[in-house]
This record gives structure tokens, sequence and C-alpha cells, in this order.
């Protein structure tokens, strides 16, 4: 009876088509159904739950972003006037106008962007290429030793930088191998051969940077100690770096290798043409935390470059100088005490956001490798 | 240092990879032996010594330690205090990344935005960023008290206010106010803990992606909810990476510039004294790194050991 009831009607029937009727539950039924059940209504708050909530969450990440920039256009007259919070009433371009043309000591804005931007892009190529490097040797080889190796790799990581920050820079500061320069101190020094080809290529670097103490090498006020620890991947957070090309390189199949090895090319040959193309996302996204690191390291740079250098600027040099006339004149024309405490702090936040500029370009061209490498790394291994 | 054999040919596969291996690790090594061990124990030798006026340097012992640790009436205390900040910070830290690594692992609307976003603290939070806050703070609470309106001082107190109600709620339901002091702390340092979460953000979406869809396939093949699949799937399956993801976030609390304590040895005077009260507090991190992963191994599922 009920297969009768139920079975399909046909309206009409032709060569190529067929109208049938089924006896449905009605629309308004079918969507009751669908939509007022418990699992439905509680995926559909999630889902609502799950998106405030990264709407939240990014708010919270990108409000210093928007304050920065608002605040960065404040004149004086906005710190005086009380109805003055987030929005200037008085824009004006002044905080980059000091900053940009108006530092104290003569310190120029542009020259420091620019050095930092090349330390930063030369730090990031080799500590890549090095971490690259040192990471696939642990990877894929299997040698006596390469377990204390890499804990040690490890325990570079953990040191805190207070902890060597002084021996650090005595070590550049007195750089000798072993004595050798104690040795050669006897003829070679006053006319060191090597340095001084190098004072003739980087002669605004190394111009008076560069001291020979009696029986070592001042290194610092030079990037010779960057080069020298990025080389050697010890520089900042390398540990990291050489920790995810190392879980990058394990999860890269041996056959790939082993078949490279069959068709007669050696390991180095293997390494350049078939694993470093193979690991180019990878090899970005560390550039990426290299470059960015590197752009707002304070701890190194502090390190090595005194700030009393005036031959090379770099981006903290900007944050620690004050701003020359534009920030008395408008103490002098004007606001209170606080409020010129409120402009000098305006000038601060408006070079933060100069700073930061650069990176959030950067940032945005390769963010998508950033997540991809990572994931694609399968960083678990 | 295993000297690579002088005979290539004679020399096995296993032998030549070997040297290889040693190869690829050489410029590392050579960091170690010229820069590095030199430098940790110049670092620990002056610990030892304290300099004299005219620069000759006297061997005092444990004087500095000594000095570090019951001479100096802050030391102790900023330690002590830091590391009950960590106990704040580091599980709100973990779980809060685990949390967004779940919710940016699934089909979100806009997720490769939100993704972009959550990434920028990991490019801008670091130490010159930090003193660049440091010196505009004074501008950034102007501007903060836009966000409660023309009445501050009311709103803040009332914000203040509703904090209190919910602790004393907490107390009065005998919840233990440990829990509440914990909460409260987590919501008042939101904003520090959301940008310090990005690396262990990726490391755990990372592990996440590395489940194999097949298992949770068949999970609801068996009738598994969502919830369950969670607890015995999802959590099990990245504990690895979550006990990475916990010793990172710890190396990281205890090593950036802005940690308090790392700001108070910065602040003292004396180096030699500076450098003891660094390897005591490295000595610190190190105990708290092992008594970690001690504490989690118990936890941990490894899905295969030999990989």
């Amino acid at each position: 009876m009920d297969n009768q009831v139920n079975a399909p009607k046909v309206l009409k029937e032709s060569k190529n088509k067929i109208t049938v009727d089924f006896e449905r539950t009605s629309l308004a039924t079918r969507l009751k159904l669908k939509y007022l059940n418990i699992s439905y209504v509680a995926g559909l708050i999630w889902r609502i739950f799950r998106f405030l909530l990264l709407l939240g969450v990014s708010y919270v990440i990108l409000y210093p972003f928007f304050s920065k920039i608002t605040g960065s256009f404040m004149s004086g007259e906005d710190f005086v006037d009380v109805t003055v919070k987030l929005i200037p009433k008085y824009p004006t371009l002044d905080t980059y106008k000091s900053i940009m043309f108006d530092l104290k000591n003569d310190v120029n804005f542009f020259e420091a962007l620019i050095h930092s931007a090349f330390l930063s892009l030369g730090v990031a190529l080799l500590q890549t290429f090095t971490c690259c490097v040192i990471g696939y040797g642990f990877a894929k080889f299997k040698f006596k030793g390469s377990k204390i190796l890499f804990a040690i790799v490890l325990f570079t990581m953990i040191v805190p930088h207070g902890t060597i920050q002084v021996a650090l820079q005595t070590h550049f500061k007195h750089f000798d191998i072993f004595g050798i320069c104690k040795l050669l101190s006897g003829q070679v020094i006053p006319s060191f051969a090597p340095l001084v080809t190098l004072q003739e290529m980087y002669p605004t670097t190394l111009g008076t940077g560069l001291l020979l103490y009696g029986d070592s090498i001042n290194l610092t006020n030079s990037p010779i100690p960057f080069i020298l620890l990025s080389l050697t991947g010890l520089g900042f957070k390398n540990g990291l770096y050489i920790y995810m090309m190392r879980q990058f390189f394990k999860g890269v199949p041996d056959e790939l290798e082993e078949s490279a090895y069959i068709d007669g090319y050696g390991i180095f040959k293997t390494f350049m043409f078939i694993v470093i193309p193979l690991s180019v996302p990878m090899m970005i996204t560390i550039f990426l935390f290299s470059f960015s690191w590197q752009w707002t390291d304070e701890f190194y740079t502090t390190t090595f470059w005194s700030s009393s250098s005036e031959t090379f600027e770099l981006l903290p040099d900007i944050i620690n100088t004050g701003i020359g006339t534009m920030y008395a004149n408008t103490s002098a024309s004007g606001p209170a005490g606080p409020a010129a405490a409120l402009y000098n702090a305006a000038v601060q936040n408006t070079k933060g956001l100069l700073i930061i500029i650069p990176l959030l370009i950067v940032y945005l061209f390769c963010q998508r490798y950033l997540v991809e490498g990572i994931e694609r790394s399968g960083l678990v291994g | 240092m295993s000297k690579a054999p002088k005979r290539r040919r004679a020399a096995s596969l296993d032998k030549r990879k070997a040297m290889g291996g040693w190869l690829f690790v050489i410029p590392f090594v050579i960091g170690l032996i010229f820069i590095y061990f030199p430098v940790i124990y110049d670092s620990f030798r002056s610990t030892f010594i304290q300099v004299a006026k005219d620069k000759q340097e006297i061997f005092v012992g444990i004087e500095n330690y000594q000095e570090a640790l019951f001479t100096d009436p802050n030391f102790v205390t900023n330690l002590i205090s830091g590391l009950k900040d960590m106990v704040v910070d580091i599980p709100s830290i973990v779980i809060f990344s685990l949390f967004i690594a779940v919710i940016l692992n699934q089909k979100v609307l806009g997720r490769a935005v939100f993704r972009a976003i959550f990434f920028i603290p990991v490019i801008c939070a670091t130490g010159l960023m930090d003193s660049v806050e440091e010196s505009a703070s004074s501008l950034n609470d102007y501007m903060g008290d836009q966000s409660q309106g023309i009445n501050t001082g009311e709103m803040d107190d009332g914000f203040s206010m509703s904090i209190d109600k919910i602790t004393s709620l907490f107390e009065s339901m005998q919840i233990g106010s440990g829990i509440a002091e914990f909460v409260v702390g987590a919501v008042n340092r939101v904003s520090g803990i959301i940008d310090r979460c990005g690396v262990q953000m990726l490391i755990l979406l990372a592990a996440l992606q590395s489940i194999s869809p097949a298992i949770y396939e068949s999970c609801s093949i068996d009738g598994a909810t969502t919830w369950e699949t969670f607890w015995k799937i999802t959590l099990p399956m990245i504990s690895p990476m979550i006990l990475v993801a916990t010793v990172y976030t710890v190396i990281d609390a205890f090593t950036s510039k802005n940690s308090s304590v790392m700001k108070y040895i910065d602040s003292v005077e004396q180096v030699n004294v500076q450098t003891a009260m660094a390897w005591i507090y490295f000595s610190v991190i190190i105990v708290l790194v092992i008594v970690v992963v001690i504490a989690m191994r118990a936890y941990v599922f490894y899905q295969r050991r030999d990989s």
C-alpha cells in the first residue's frame, strides 16, 4: 500500500523528458527541518562567535597602528585642545617634517633608513643561506656528534642576550683569533694589509671606526661583526632558523637526493640544484623573519655600534635622538609643559610608524609565503 | 671533531655522507670555536672577577653572585615577580595561540585576511618597537582615553569596579582566588599576550595542517562529534608541537628585552655583577625549561618515534 502511495506519479512523458510528481513535504516544513534543528543553530552560533572573536582580536592588533597613524598627524594645538582625543582637529605633517629634516646632531633620517635597509638585507640574505646550509647538514646527514652539535644550536637560542652582551662587545672590540694578531703585531700592524684594502673599499663605513689596538683589531662600528655572526649561524634567533630549516629538510624525501646521486651529482651539486630550488618558500619565510627582526633589532646594533659614531647612522640612533628646533618652537608658541611632552611623544610615535611602514610593505608581499612556507614545511618532524 | 678520511676512493657511502654532514655544518662549528665559546667563557669568567680602578682584574670568587643574591635588595624580588608573571602569561599564550590556530585552520570567512593580520605582531613586535612604545606611551595614554568617552574618570572606575566585582564574585563562589587572579591578570594583559602569540600560532597551525584528513573522516564515520574529535584526535596529534610552542614561549618571555627582570639587569651599574645576575637568570630559565619539558613529556603523544 505504502509503496503505491509514495510512488512517483508520471505527469508527462516525452522522448527526452519525464515530468514526475513526487509527494514532497511542503517547503516550509523542509526549511524548518533544515534550519531549526539544534546542530545547525549551534553551528551558526559558533560561526558567528568565531568571526566576532577574530574580528575583535584583529581590532586589538590593528588598533595601535590606527592610533599611531592618527597620532602622527597631530599638531601642537591638538594637545592643548581637550576635545581632541583620537582624531586630530588641526592635522599637520609637522611630526614627519621634524623627523625627516630636523633631528638633533645632524642625524639624517634617510641616511639611517638606507643604512639599516642595506644592513638588514645583507644580514638577512647571509643568515638565510647559512641557516639553510647548516640545517641541511643536520637534517640529512648522520655523523658523530651531530646530536650534541644540534643541542648546542638549541642552547644558543636559550642564552639570554644580557648574559653575553658585554663579552660579545669586548670580543669584537679586541678581536683576535688565538693570538694571530698578537703574533703579527710586531711588524705588520702599521700597514695591516687586508684591513687597509677593506678601508679603501668602505671608506665611509670603516674610515674612522676601525681602530687597531696594539695586539688586536677593533671590529665594532663596522658591519663585520654582523657578517661574521651571520656567516656562522650565531646571529639573532639563528637557532630558530636552523631548527626550522632542519625540520623542513626532514620532510623532503630522501629518494629525491638518492636519485640525484645515482645520476652522478655530488653532495654539493645535489644541494645546489635539487635542494635549494625546492626550499625557496621556506627560505623566503626565513628571510622575512630575519629581515624584519634585524630591521627592528636593538640589541646587536647597540652592542656593535656605539651611538656616538657619527659616520654611520642606523635606526636606533633615530629613536634615541630628539628633534631640534621644531620642538623648541612648539613649546615657545604656547603649549604648556604636558602638551609639549605629548608632542614629543607624538614625534616618537611617528618615528615608530616610519620604521614600521617599510616592514609592512615587505610583509604585504611576502605574507603568503610566510604562512604557506611554514605549513608546507610541516614543522612537525 | 672527526677527521675527514684522506683516501676518498676507499670511503664508503656512509663515511662520505658523514663527511658531507661535517662540511655542511662547518660554518657553525667555526663560529662556535672562534666566537661563541670564547664569548661564553669570557662572560662566565667575568662573573668571578672585578675590575679595579687601574684596570687590573681581581679574582673575587663568588662575591659577585653573593652581591646579586643577598646584597642587592631588588634582584631577587624582581626575579620572583617575573616568575609569577610567567605563570600567568605562559599558559594563556599557549592556550590562546592554540585556540586561534584551531579557528584559523577551519573555513572562516576572510581567513586569508585574518591570517595576514594575525601575523603582523611576529614582524613588528620586537626590540626597537618596544622602546618606541615606551617613549610614546604618554601619547598612547592620552589617546587611549578616547575609547571611554568624555567622562574618562568615571568610566575608568566603572571598568575597574566591574573587575573587582567579578573577582569578588569568584571569591564568594569559593572557586579560589587563584583562578580569579589568573583570569583577571590575563584579561588585563590581553594585548601584550596577543602580541607575543605569533610564532606559537605559526607552529601550531603547521602542526594542525599536518594531521591527515583521513583520520577525521574515519572519526566522523564512527560517529564522533567535533568536540570529541578535538580532545581525542587533534590534541594528542599536535601535543609534540604544543611542547615546542611552550618551550619557545618560556624562552621568548624570558629573553625578550622588555621582561621586567631583563630590564632590571640592564639597569645595574656594575658590569660584573650584571653578568652574574644574567647567569643566575639563565640558570633559572634552564631549570624552568627542563621542568616544563619533564612535566609535559608525560602527556605528549608521539605517533612515530623513529622519524
